[in-house]
C-alpha cells in the first residue's frame, strides 16, 4: 500500500516537471491529415483546438490545482479501463485514455494507424452510426453526429428514417393525384360549360 | 348546370378572379413543347426552392442570435437540442444551394432557347438580377453561423471587392473601399458586420427576391413562354391543366429529393470539422478556407489569374450578360445552345474539379 502510494506521489512529481508543456501526439493529427487528405487540428483529442499548452481555456496555464490533478491521473492511467477525466482532453482524447492507456498509446506514436483497430469498432461517442475508430481514420469529428464521411453519413440516416420518408413519399403522391383529380374537375367544369353553350345556341 | 351550383357562385361573387387580366391570361396561356422544353420547368424548381428557403428561414429565426458571441452557440444549440431544428437547418442550407444550382441552370437554359428575344428583354434582365441578388442571399447567408470557413471566407470576399480600387483611378478608386465599408460596418469584419449581412439575409435580400421575382412572373405572363426553338414548334399544351400539373410533379419529386437530403446527410459533412468551430479573432487562419461551392467559377480564377485580368473579364461578362438581347438578337438557338453547353461545362469543371486543376498548376498551393 505504502509503496504503491510512494510510485503514485513520485510519478505525480516527475510529471510535475512537464505540467505546463504539452504532452499530446501530434504523430497521431499528422498521421490523420495525411490518411484522410483533410486538413485536422488538436480538436480531435484535445479540449483546445491549438492543443494542451497555453494559457487559454482547456489548456495547461489555464487549469485549477484540482484540474491539474485530473490530468496527472490521466497522465498516470498507464494500463486500459481506467476512468479518466482529463479537462485538456475532449470526450474522445479521454476515451483514448481509457480504452488503450498510456503506455500502449505512447508506442502508438510510431504505428498511428494501430490507434484504429486498439480502439476496436464498438464506441461511438457522437452516436452519428459511424464508430469512432473510423472518424480517427476519416478525419472526421467523433463528437459531432453532423460530421463524418458523407456517404457513410447517408447510408446510416437513409436507414435510420425509411419510415418518415415512405410517409412523405406517400403523402406526396396523394398530393399529386388529388391535384390532378381537382385540375381534371376544372376541364370536366369546362367542357360541360362549352356543351351548355353550343345547347343553348 | 354545375355555374348555377350556390357555393360556386357564392365564391365567384365574392372572389371575382375572372376580372383579373392576369387571370385571362392565365386561361389563355400555352406552352410550346419540343426537345426542350425541360427548360420551362427550372423557373418553377428555382421559385420552390426559395419557397422552401422563406419558410425555413422564418423557423430558424426563432432560435438564431445574430451577436458574434451567440451565433455560433445558437446555431449549435437549434441542431442539438431543439426537435426537428437540425432538419430545418439542413433543409434550409440544401435548399439554398439547389435553388443557385437551378436558378444557373435556368439561365443557361433560357439563354440557349433564346428567351431573352424581342420584346422579352425585361424578362431577361430582371432574371439577371434575380441570380444576382440569390448569390448576394447566398454570401450574406454564409456568414451567419459564425464559424472559422463562414468568417473567414466572407472577409476574403470582401478583400476582393476592395482590391478592385487599386485598378480605378481617381475617386473611383475609393468606391469599392466605401461599398466595403458600408456593408462590413466598419475596419474588419465584425459584430456590424454580422448584423448587416443578417439584416440583408433576412429583410432586404427576400424583399428584393420578391419584387424583382414578382416583375418577372408578370412580364412572363404578358408576353407568354418564348418559342424556345428555331422550328415553329408542332405541338403546343395548354398551361392550365397540362402544364401546371407536370410542374407539380417536377416540384414534388425535388422536394422529395430535398427533403431526403434534409434528413440523411448534413451539408456540414462536405466540410472538414476545423473550419465549423466557432470563428477565433486571435487564432491563425486555419487552412482550407473557401467559398461555398457556387462561387467556386470565380474563386479559382481569382487564384490563379493576375487579379486585373480577372476584373477586366468580369466587368466583360458582367455587360454581356445584360445587353444579351441586343448582342445577340441575330444569333441562331442553335449557336446560342453551343455557348450555353460551353458556358455548362465550364461551371461544372471549376466547381467540380477546380480544387485538381488548381493544386496541378499551382503544387502546394491552397
Amino acid at each position: 500500500m505504502y509503496k504503491k502510494t510512494y510510485l503514485f506521489i513520485l510519478s505525480l512529481l516527475v510529471i510535475g516537471q512537464f505540467n505546463l508543456k504539452g504532452y499530446s501526439f501530434p504523430q497521431l493529427e499528422e498521421f490523420v491529415a495525411k490518411h484522410s487528405g483533410k486538413p485536422v487540428n488538436c480538436a480531435m483529442c484535445h479540449a483546445n483546438d491549438t492543443g494542451p499548452t497555453g494559457n487559454d481555456l482547456g489548456q495547461l496555464g489555464h487549469m485549477t490545482v484540482a484540474e491539474m490533478a485530473r490530468v496527472n491521473i490521466a497522465r498516470l492511467a498507464m494500463q486500459p479501463g481506467q476512468k479518466v477525466d482529463s479537462p485538456i482532453l475532449n470526450r474522445f482524447g479521454n476515451h483514448i485514455v481509457e480504452t488503450v492507456g498510456m503506455q500502449k498509446l505512447i508506442t502508438l506514436i510510431a504505428q498511428p494507424q494501430d490507434l484504429a483497430t486498439a480502439l476496436g469498432n464498438k464506441s461511438d461517442l457522437d452516436g452519428d452510426g459511424i464508430a469512432d475508430s473510423e472518424e480517427y481514420l476519416d478525419g472526421t469529428d467523433p463528437l459531432n453526429r453532423f460530421n463524418g464521411d458523407p456517404l457513410k453519413l447517408f447510408k446510416i440516416n437513409l436507414s435510420r428514417n425509411l419510415l418518415v420518408i415512405g410517409i412523405i413519399t406517400a403523402a406526396l403522391g396523394l398530393l399529386v393525384f388529388g391535384l390532378a383529380q381537382v385540375i381534371q374537375g376544372f376541364k370536366i367544369i369546362e367542357t360541360l360549360e362549352t356543351q351548355a353553350v353550343k345547347d343553348k345556341d | 348546370m354545375i355555374s348555377n351550383n350556390k357555393v360556386f357562385s357564392f365564391l365567384q361573387e365574392r372572389f371575382p378572379v375572372e376580372k383579373l387580366f392576369i387571370f385571362e391570361l392565365f386561361e389563355h396561356k400555352i406552352v410550346p413543347v419540343h426537345k426542350a422544353s425541360w427548360g420551362y420547368y427550372t423557373g418553377g424548381l428555382t421559385f420552390l426552392f426559395f419557397v422552401i428557403q422563406v419558410i425555413t428561414g422564418i423557423f430558424l429565426l426563432f432560435y438564431y442570435e445574430p451577436t458574434i458571441s451567440d451565433a455560433n452557440l445558437s446555431v449549435e444549440n437549434l441542431a442539438l437540442n431543439i426537435n426537428g431544428g437540425f432538419f430545418m437547418h439542413n433543409l434550409h442550407t440544401w435548399s439554398s444551394s439547389l435553388m443557385i444550382l437551378c436558378g444557373m441552370i435556368h439561365f443557361l437554359a433560357t439563354f440557349a432557347m433564346k428567351a431573352f428575344e424581342k420584346p422579352r428583354e425585361f424578362t431577361w434582365i430582371t432574371g439577371i438580377l434575380l441570380l444576382g441578388v440569390t448569390f448576394t442571399l447566398g454570401f450574406t447567408g454564409y456568414l451567419l453561423p459564425w464559424n472559422q470557413i463562414a468568417v473567414n471566407a466572407t472577409k476574403v470576399g470582401l478583400q476582393s471587392v476592395q482590391s478592385v480600387g487599386q485598378l480605378l483611378p481617381g475617386v473611383l478608386a475609393q468606391i469599392p473601399k466605401t461599398i466595403v465599408t458600408t456593408f462590413q460596418g466598419g475596419d474588419e469584419v465584425g459584430q456590424p458586420t454580422l448584423s448587416r449581412f443578417y439584416v440583408l439575409h433576412v429583410v432586404f435580400l427576400p424583399l428584393a427576391v420578391l419584387l424583382i421575382v414578382s416583375v418577372h412572373l408578370l412580364l412572363v405572363q404578358l408576353h407568354g413562354i418564348s418559342k424556345g426553338s428555331d422550328e415553329i414548334p408542332k405541338r403546343f399544351e395548354k398551361f392550365f391543366p397540362e402544364f401546371i400539373l407536370k410542374d407539380f410533379i417536377a416540384w414534388s419529386i425535388a422536394f422529395l429529393m430535398v427533403f431526403i437530403l434534409a434528413v440523411g446527410l448534413p451539408f456540414e459533412a462536405f466540410l472538414p470539422y476545423p473550419l465549423l468551430e466557432p470563428f477565433n479573432a486571435l487564432g491563425a487562419t486555419p487552412a482550407g478556407i473557401k467559398p461555398e461551392w457556387y462561387f467556386y467559377f470565380v474563386y479559382y480564377p481569382l487564384e490563379l489569374l493576375p487579379f486585373p485580368v480577372l476584373v477586366i473579364l468580369s466587368l466583360i461578362v458582367m455587360a454581356i450578360l445584360i445587353f444579351t438581347p441586343w448582342i445577340f438578337k441575330n444569333t441562331s438557338r442553335k449557336v446560342l445552345t453551343y455557348i450555353a453547353i460551353a458556358m455548362g461545362l465550364y461551371l461544372f469543371t471549376v466547381t467540380v474539379f477546380g480544387q485538381q486543376i488548381y493544386s496541378m498548376i499551382k503544387p502546394g498551393g491552397g
